[in-house]
């Protein structure tokens, strides 16, 4: 049979009222487990897979989908309006969708979140059913070598968002990059500037660090603007949608999007902050107006929404196609599908192509329900910005506490949250962007990581960076982006 | 399915998830709770999620809430389980073999002597094994290469100090080379090693059966050898020990469970457990995972800790993991010490520009400090009782002060709404889902 055979039998399976009833309290349990701070789609996943266990399969499944698809979309609503990201991924989306709420635009941007998520999501899912098995090759080509060069792309990629002073941009990155220091070294296990404290062994969670950046330290410096008596004319507007305008700002940024999302995804060494920013820098650059970038520009909440939405459905790529759990989500995924007898690896699509393609017509569905179940509620969440500003700001720092304390159960990063937020606090006075740092702390350790680990595996030959063609593909790419444009202003 | 048995099963679920919120409210004496000291995904977190399954369908305990404290290979899960869980009856970890590797690697200021063994649960052996296009085709193969090359073969698996390096590392010892010499390429999680390994990025590659079991079924990664003592019944893959490398070894999680308990205490939880896996759930569980019965409790499992402790210390000494220098060719020390002398470059630049702009004078004068000197107040009230007086009040001070910094006309309004959002949050999280909060 042909894939779109398989397809159709899998939509057979799926689409009865009682499997389109558990699609849709899927996606409602995932967004509403997914909004919450701290409660990441893994652990989200977690938790509600029990509920699943009382199923029969087929209908387990499409509670699969839904909740898969759910949690990942639920993380962008706070960073929109309340700027705390749930998880890593909807990090980009909280610089310039928070800065929309504020303009009184959140609905504009809750709104381009939910449609980027469901075209990104829905074209991925389509790549994932035609291309998977070939992508999933060419993901396995990528070793250290590769990987060491992919973030030196991001590092270049990163060279556009340092803001309008390279000395203040620096400064930020290379904070950034120190606080990624800290933890285990993970090829030796040596502990590194962790202090005798067991819980910096792990490193600085960047969550901790996003979420006092700008939840913390963003309330910080509104307090400190008030007792001067500089006040912020909030304009509330309600509900106002997208406007033309709008829609014609988006919709590349959402196909871009998942052009960078769903191939970075499919790697088995993804993370979500790489495609995320790499989407956000795109746009800046493509923009006709790169200098409403960071204070309130659509195309920075489509994007990159996009892109996290298109890598989710590539990180079931490997999964499916060879059993590789490539993120902690895919890993708890795994876990219940041998719940259900499902064999995870080669042999999952040949083993039980029901279940597999009922799963994947399920990714539709869910997709559908998202969109569905997100849009009126868009209407609702956009009024969280009429609440008086106090409250807001109280309600803030209570969810920030919240979500800190429920990454690790830790009073240590509790604390770390307002050290950092007093940092952030200083860093806007000082108009020291924000973003740099935090690229630094994911960028730094990968590409120390890879590149040890590429350099170890050849035996301290350097040259396998650039004798690989995709890695050295990449280093080119990551020369021109930084040159290029210096070379286009000496030519004018 | 028809309309009505979806409608049938929706209100059994929905009368399961009630039953759940309700529970938790009588502290029932069936209450176990389980202490995952890993990501969710893992291995550990997979034991513990099989044992709430088991535990709450078999009826042994009503309610069996799994907790994530991950990081370090354990410890930080250690730490924390001996500080904030002493003398506590009502809870287990999971742990194992590869909390000892992390004890030693990462120096742990506590051990596994500091908790009270329960049971061991499960084991697993580990597997050598290589690409299908590999020009390994033997044990003999690889152990011609190694020892006429050893930096030439790369082994990659799990992190430092677990248990794949351990077992290169044994396996180096036997057949007579320096273990240090062992090439090894640590990765984080299973999806990562494995890519490496099925892309041939390194030469060989180390895991778990379980995990390498689909791949070697599918004809994708050859299996050199696997590290149990006899062959396995039904499994074609030759033991170490009858290919000439005399090595023994595998991966085994055990469950322990606070210092300070009572022994009725621990009487309880250990016929808790083997009611466990007596089940019919367990054993089931057991197959689908492809984890072996290894259950052992009572003194014979404090000896074998022991003798467990002794070997893994005097590998890991060996390979010179951890504090002790590691013969890589890329040393870990170098890239730090770029990053702090860019640091401290960019600082001192970033900071004599702050000194000459006018912003300092504007910080330095004392306008807009009453508003930040009240959230900070709240920042350090909220922090102090956060684990003395618990969240809701703690939450309820932090949410006052913020909202009376922005406009102090309303504390009533303030503090109703401080209150009722702190406890909705309370609720949300430690009652119906189970997340701890202090």
């Amino acid at each position: 049979m042909n894939t779109l055979e398989l397809l159709r039998e899998g939509f057979a399976n799926a689409l009865t009222w009682a499997h389109l009833g558990w699609a849709f309290a899927g996606v409602t349990l995932g967004t509403a487990v997914g909004v919450l701070p701290g409660i990441g789609p893994a652990l989200t996943v977690a938790l509600l897979l029990p509920i699943t266990f009382t199923l029969d399969p087929i209908s387990a499944f499409i509670m699969f989908g839904g909740i898969y698809y759910g949690a990942m979309y639920g993380g962008s609503t706070t960073s929109i309006l309340l700027n705390t990201p749930g998880e890593t991924a909807s990090i980009a989306t909280a610089i310039d969708g928070y800065a929309m709420a504020r303009q009184g635009r959140g609905a504009a941007a809750l709104t381009t979140a939910a449609i980027g998520s469901f075209v990104a999501g829905t074209l991925a899912t389509i790549a994932l059913t035609f291309f998977s098995p070939l992508l999933a090759s060419v993901a396995l080509r990528f070793g250290p070598a590769e990987y060491f060069a992919l973030s030196i792309m991001a590092f270049a990629a990163v060279a556009t968002l340092l803001g309008g002073s390279l000395l203040h941009g620096l400064f930020s990155l290379f904070l950034g990059l120190t606080l990624g220091l800290i933890g285990i070294d993970q090829l030796t296990g040596d502990a590194r500037f962790s202090f005798g404290i067991p819980q910096l062994l792990d490193g600085i969670d960047v969550l901790i660090l996003v979420i006092g950046l700008f939840a913390v330290g963003e309330t910080l410096f509104q307090a400190w603007r008030y007792g001067r008596q500089e006040f912020e004319a909030v304009p509330v507007r309600g509900f106002v949608g997208m406007s033309r305008e709008d829609w014609k700002r988006s919709w590349k940024p959402w196909l871009r999007g998942t052009a960078i999302g769903f191939p970075l995804g499919v790697l088995p060494v993804g993370g979500s902050v790489i495609p995320t920013f790499l989407s956000y820098t795109i746009e800046k650059r493509l923009s006709d107006r790169p200098e409403e970038f960071g204070h309130g520009a659509i195309e920075g909440v489509a994007g990159p929404e996009a892109a996290n939405n298109a890598a989710a459905a590539g990180v079931l790529v490997p999964l499916l196609t060879l059993g590789l759990p490539s993120s902690a989500t895919a890993a708890v995924l795994l876990a219940a599908f041998q719940q259900y007898g499902l064999q995870p690896g080669p042999l999952l699509f040949s083993s039980r192509p029901d279940l597999v393609w009922t799963l994947v017509a399920s990714l539709y569905i869910g997709n559908v329900m998202l969109l569905v179940l997100n849009l009126p509620l868009v209407g609702i969440w956009a009024r969280v910005m009429l609440v008086p500003r106090p409250l807001l700001f109280g309600g803030i720092l209570v969810l920030a506490s919240l979500g800190a304390y429920s990454l690790n159960r830790s009073m240590l990063d509790l604390t770390l949250l307002y050290v950092v937020g007093a940092v952030g606090w200083l860093m806007r006075v000082y108009d020291i962007p924000l973003v740099p740092a935090v690229l630094g702390l994911v960028l730094g350790p990968l590409a120390e990581l890879q590149f040890r680990r590429a350099v170890a595996i050849s035996e301290g030959d350097l040259s396998v960076f650039v004798t690989r063609p995709i890695s050295l593909a990449f280093l080119l790419v990551a020369v021109a982006t930084l040159v290029g444009p210096w070379l286009v202003k000496r030519r004018r | 399915m028809t309309s009505r048995a979806f409608a049938a099963r929706a209100r059994a679920v929905l009368i399961g998830t009630i039953a759940l919120v309700s529970t938790a409210h009588a502290q029932s004496v069936e209450q176990l709770r389980l202490i995952a000291p890993a990501a969710p995904g893992g291995g550990w977190d997979q034991t513990a999620r099989v044992m709430q399954q088991a535990l709450q369908r078999e009826g042994i305990a009503r309610l069996a809430p799994v907790e994530n404290i991950p990081g370090a290979a354990g410890t930080i899960g250690l730490a924390r389980f001996i500080g904030a869980e002493r003398a506590r009856g009502d809870v287990l970890m999971v742990s194992g073999l590869i909390m000892l590797g992390g004890i030693v690697t990462h120096q742990s200021p506590v051990t596994l002597r500091d908790v009270v063994p329960i049971a061991r649960l499960t084991g697993e052996y580990e597997v050598i094994a290589v690409p299908a296009a590999s020009p390994l085709r033997s044990l003999q193969d690889l152990i011609t290469a190694f020892k006429a090359q050893p930096g030439s073969i790369s082994w990659g698996g799990g992190s430092a100090g677990g248990s794949d390096q351990i077992l290169a590392g044994l396996v180096a010892d036997a057949v007579g080379v320096d273990p240090k010499r062992v090439n090894y390429i640590a990765f984080s999680g299973g999806g990562e090693s494995m890519s490496a390994i099925l892309g041939g990025t390194v030469s060989i590659g180390i895991n778990g059966f379980a995990e390498f079991a689909p791949q070697l079924e599918a004809g994708t990664l050859r299996a050199l050898a696997i590290s149990s003592a006899e062959r396995l019944p039904g499994v074609d893959i030759p033991t170490l020990r009858e290919q000439g490398v005399n090595v023994e070894f595998e991966n085994w999680r055990s469950l322990v469970a606070p210092p300070g308990i009572t022994p009725a205490d621990r009487a309880r939880l250990e016929s808790v457990v083997r009611a466990m896996v007596q089940s019919p759930t367990w054993r089931e569980s057991l197959a689908r995972y492809r984890w072996l019965d290894r259950y052992l409790d009572g003194d014979a499992l404090a000896r074998f800790v022991d003798t467990e402790e002794a070997r893994v210390r005097s590998i890991l000494k060996k390979l010179g993991t951890g504090a002790t220098t590691t013969s890589s060719i890329v040393p870990s020390g170098a890239y730090p010490r770029l990053v702090l002398v860019g640091l401290v470059l960019v600082g001192l630049a970033a900071l004599r520009r702050a000194w000459r702009s006018e912003t300092s004078s504007v910080v330095a004068s004392s306008a807009g400090a009453a508003p930040l000197a009240l959230v900070a107040t709240g920042v350090v009230l909220h922090l102090f009782l956060a684990e003395r007086a618990g969240f809701v009040i703690a939450a309820t001070v932090l949410f006052w002060c913020t909202a009376r910094a922005f406009d102090h006309r309303h504390p009533v309004r303030d503090a109703v709404a401080a209150l009722a959002i702190s406890l909705a949050s309370y609720v949300l999280f430690a009652r119906v889902l189970q997340l701890s909060l202090p």
